[in-house]
């Protein structure tokens, strides 16, 4: 018998220190999903990469295990510049303030990975 | 044009609430329909159509309940809308009933999650953010950061929602968690789970059923009205959002429930909510405007929200005590609520309540604002003495 195929990884594709997304030619709204239209306006997109830099929306240290992530973690939603808003593992055990500037470094096992920004 | 119809809850019954790996989904709706069709005063035979709330019940799992309950034959519809399955059933029940679909309309939740899960609901791995691992004590942990930060707040405000909950909770014959309420004390040093969320501040994993019966007005000293209900799914939850995630989709659901019932919040005087965590309290009694927005973190700690307070909040004891089986959790809200309106809630009767508010909040999804929201208001018996319930205190269902 047959196994059933392993689905396609959902998450959004980092290329060094940038994700690839798409942006609206209508509207501008940047997203990670990459559809074949917009969202919000249904107009057509382009593709489009984004990153480094970006904003912590917030963020909180996570105490359990979850899949192959052993606690503490923390996770943060940063809005990445003119950019979209992206969940994140922080580098680091501790959550972050709003507002905390932040890198996009990477990638953790297919996790994007934020640090807090030098000059912060 | 269809002229919409009066639409009534004419009865309503739980099973009780915990972790029963050995009773299957339709042995558990069995206890919540029959005493609903009891309740009711009808039977099986009188039932048109059949709406069945259930989030990880296996598939068919609706149709065997309805066969197993003595409805098979009935139109039956299986309804997923994450935690919020039950409730959208109990709305989808009352539309039918509002538009002259059916006349007389079964709407079931069921969950059994201790055969499915050993912690923590696992996170979807086909969702962008389930597979990055964003588990839903992260995403309510996440709201909570954003809000304490935005209204400048301790984390520790929140763990009042846990002992007013717990405290109720222990007054419910029929709550998963219905022992010693803990301390303040007690909730802020149990185990971290997520940001200011501690164990105590998350909902218990649950196993249960509810049901209800809805008709047009039948019996005025036992129906209760559905003066109102809206049905929402999220907009785009994104960069440009600033309200914490799912607060705009509670509260475009409530504004809609209250036009149509013609009624403010002020009107209302008692309310189960969505309280899977403590943070999902505070944000929806801002979103449907019982609190002032920046206000609903003190709302607890005040006592306003506990039994004997303004405006006593999920006197059941809420998901955080009475338990969370998804699909089930809204009838279970449901059915506290019907109780209390007819004066039937023994130790956890708010006294006088005419008016309820209804509300229950499913998400998981990401990149929107909320999976479903569902916000309903009820009107108690036209006959209902507020003062003199039918049960003596302690006699609650």
């Amino acid at each position: 018998m047959s196994k059933p195929l392993v689905p396609a990884d959902p998450r959004p594709t980092v290329d060094g220190q940038h994700i690839s997304g798409v942006q609206c030619e209508e509207c501008g709204r940047a997203s990670a999903f990459v559809d074949a239209r917009c969202r919000r306006c249904q107009g057509a997109v382009r593709a489009a990469q984004f990153g480094p830099g970006g904003t912590v929306w917030a963020s909180t240290t996570v105490h359990l295990t979850v899949d192959h992530r052993e606690p503490p973690f923390t996770v943060a939603y940063v809005d990445l510049d003119n950019g979209p808003r992206v969940l994140a593992l922080v580098n680091g055990e501790q959550s972050v303030p709003p507002q905390t500037r932040v890198n996009l470094v990477g990638e953790v096992q297919g996790d994007l990975l934020v640090e807090v920004a030098a000059d912060d | 044009m269809i002229e919409p119809r009066p639409v009534v809850v004419a009865g309503v019954g739980t099973s009780g609430f915990g972790r029963w790996p050995q009773r299957h989904a339709p042995e558990l709706s069995n206890e919540a329909i029959h005493e609903a069709l009891a309740d009711a005063d009808t039977t099986a035979a009188d039932i048109d159509a059949v709406y069945v709330g259930s989030v990880f019940g296996a598939p068919g799992v609706a149709s065997r309940v309805v066969a197993a309950a003595g409805l098979a034959g009935a139109p039956t519809y299986r309804i997923e809308a994450a935690c919020a399955s039950g409730t959208v059933a109990f709305h989808e029940a009352y539309q039918a009933i509002r538009l002259g679909r059916h006349e007389r309309v079964l709407a079931v939740g069921v969950e059994q999650l201790s055969t499915i899960f050993g912690g923590a609901i696992v996170p979807e791995p086909t969702d962008p953010e389930g597979r990055a691992g964003l588990a839903l004590p992260a995403l309510y942990a996440l709201q909570a950061d954003r809000y304490l930060h935005q209204w400048d707040q301790p984390g520790s405000l929140l763990a009042h929602v846990a002992v007013k909950n717990k405290a109720h909770g222990a007054l419910n014959p029929r709550a998963h968690l219905r022992g010693e309420p803990p301390s303040l004390e007690q909730v802020l040093q149990s185990r971290p789970i997520a940001g200011a969320l501690t164990l105590l501040q998350c909902c218990p994993m649950s196993d249960g059923a509810g049901a209800a019966v809805l008709s047009t007005p039948q019996r005025p000293d036992r129906d209760v009205t559905v003066l109102g209900s809206s049905f929402r799914s999220g907009n785009l939850w994104d960069q440009d959002s600033d309200a914490p995630w799912g607060f705009e989709c509670v509260a475009s659901a409530a504004a809609e429930a209250f036009e149509d019932a013609g009624l403010t919040a002020d009107d209302v005087d008692v309310a189960e909510v969505h309280d899977a965590f403590t943070i999902g309290e505070v944000l929806t009694l801002e979103a449907v405007g019982i609190c002032e927005p920046g206000s609903g973190i003190g709302a607890a700690a005040s006592g306003e929200t506990a039994l004997g307070g303004r405006l006593p909040v999920n006197p059941s004891g809420g998901l955080l005590s009475r338990g969370h089986p998804l699909g089930a959790t809204g009838l279970a809200q449901l059915a506290e609520l019907v109780w209390q309106l007819r004066g039937d809630a023994g130790q956890r009767q708010v006294p006088g309540a005419r008016t309820a508010l209804l509300e229950t909040m499913g998400g998981g999804a990401a990149g929107v604002d909320g999976n479903a929201c569902v916000v309903a208001l009820l009107g108690g018996p036209r006959s209902h003495d507020p003062d003199v319930g039918p049960n003596q205190p302690g006699e609650s269902p």
